[in-house]
């Protein structure tokens, strides 16, 4: 419940920081796309700043190549606690079409379990599928991140009668 | 100078006028969302075959297949996909229907996952388990062979031919 109470802090005006760890850029053009004014998620108080430093929410993307794995990883400790991390789009998420390649570890989940060795500590990760994720689907988890919205999905289990 | 400091917001004004308000209500109103959209994808239970034939298509193997003692289990894990659409166009069964749903962020990514389970169907002769039961359901609906037949998995039905072989060219087995 502590982590709730921290989050209320941050609740009322979210700072992002973009980071990118190698991806195709298009996730990247969606962040933007929802800073817009088009879709505008500085109405829920989102801004974006250019330091890990300052930011409250670190906006993920891309599957998280060799090349910048240590930056990657300095900047997440650079991030104050809590820190909450939102992976976005499928690279970040699982993976995506690198699921596999040599060059690449596969995305967020991979990366947490590097980080844990390094001491980082992640205190929310919030996973926005997509491909990339549209604008509405970064502000849709934006808004589960920070508590405003219930999540919609779980996990699902149909068995086949015949 | 002066008269360009009065004039250049005034500008900017007349056009912010002239455009009106673009920012879209989501999420209190609906998603900018077209025809076109394609989201998560929905396999129907009840059409499923459990055949595999979307998880060879599947670019990032967002679809598995898993083979169980008595199970096959067909996994969807949605934070994978690229929702291309690709696993929907290849299924025999049209089992897979791609959605409208964007709204998929979870914190956990076992809410990603969707399972399919299928019963494995035992062989006659054997008791091997060797195939879904509804992929044999649906295979008997749609040619003209027995249950007696489609019951048998593939490798007691190639003794059972050579056997019947072998007694045609009097070959004692
Ligand atoms: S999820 Fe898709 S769009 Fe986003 S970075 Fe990866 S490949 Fe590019
Ligand atoms: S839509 Fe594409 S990526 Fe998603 S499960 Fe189907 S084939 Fe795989
Ligand atoms: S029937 Fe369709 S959904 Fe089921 S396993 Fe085969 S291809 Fe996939």
């Amino acid at each position: 419940m502590k982590l709730e109470e921290k989050l209320k802090s941050v609740r009322r005006s979210p700072w992002v920081f973009h980071l990118n760890s190698g991806s195709c850029n298009a996730c990247d053009i969606e962040i933007l796309d929802a800073l817009t004014p088009y879709f505008d998620a500085e109405r829920f108080g989102v801004k974006l700043v250019v330091s890990p430093r300052h930011a409250d929410v670190v906006l993920f993307t891309g599957p998280v190549t060799r090349e910048v794995l240590p930056k990657v990883i300095r900047a997440l400790r650079a991030v104050p606690r809590p820190r909450v991390v939102a992976a976005i789009g499928s690279c970040a998420v699982g993976g995506g079409i690198w699921w596999d390649t040599y060059s690449t570890i596969g995305g967020f989940p991979k990366l947490q379990e590097i980080l844990k060795r390094y001491g980082v500590e992640i205190d929310r990760v919030v996973y926005i599928p997509g491909c990339p994720a549209r604008p509405e689907a970064i502000v849709y988890g934006l808004l589960v991140a920070l508590g405003y919205v219930k999540q919609k999905v779980s996990k699902v289990v149909k068995t086949v009668e015949s | 100078m002066q008269v360009n400091r009065i004039a250049a917001p005034l500008k900017l004004l007349t056009i912010a006028f002239k455009t009106g308000r673009v920012t879209k209500k989501y999420p209190f109103g609906p998603p900018l969302i077209t025809e076109a959209f394609r989201g998560a994808i929905s396999i129907d239970p009840a059409k499923c075959w459990g055949c595999g034939a979307c998880v060879l298509v599947c670019p990032p193997n967002a679809l598995d297949i898993i083979f169980e003692k008595e199970k096959i289990v067909i996994e969807y894990f949605k934070g994978r996909c690229i929702f291309c659409g690709m696993c929907a166009d290849t299924c025999p069964a049209n089992a897979i229907t791609v959605t409208k749903e964007f709204e998929l962020a979870a914190t956990n990514l076992e809410d990603l996952k969707e399972d399919v389970v299928h019963r494995v169907s035992k062989c006659a002769v054997c008791g091997k388990p060797f195939a879904p039961a509804a992929e044999l359901r649906d295979v008997m609906k749609m040619h003209p062979i027995t249950e007696e037949y489609a019951n048998i998995c593939p490798d007691c039905r190639r003794k059972r031919t050579a056997r019947a072989f072998g007694m045609r060219f009097g070959a004692s087995i």
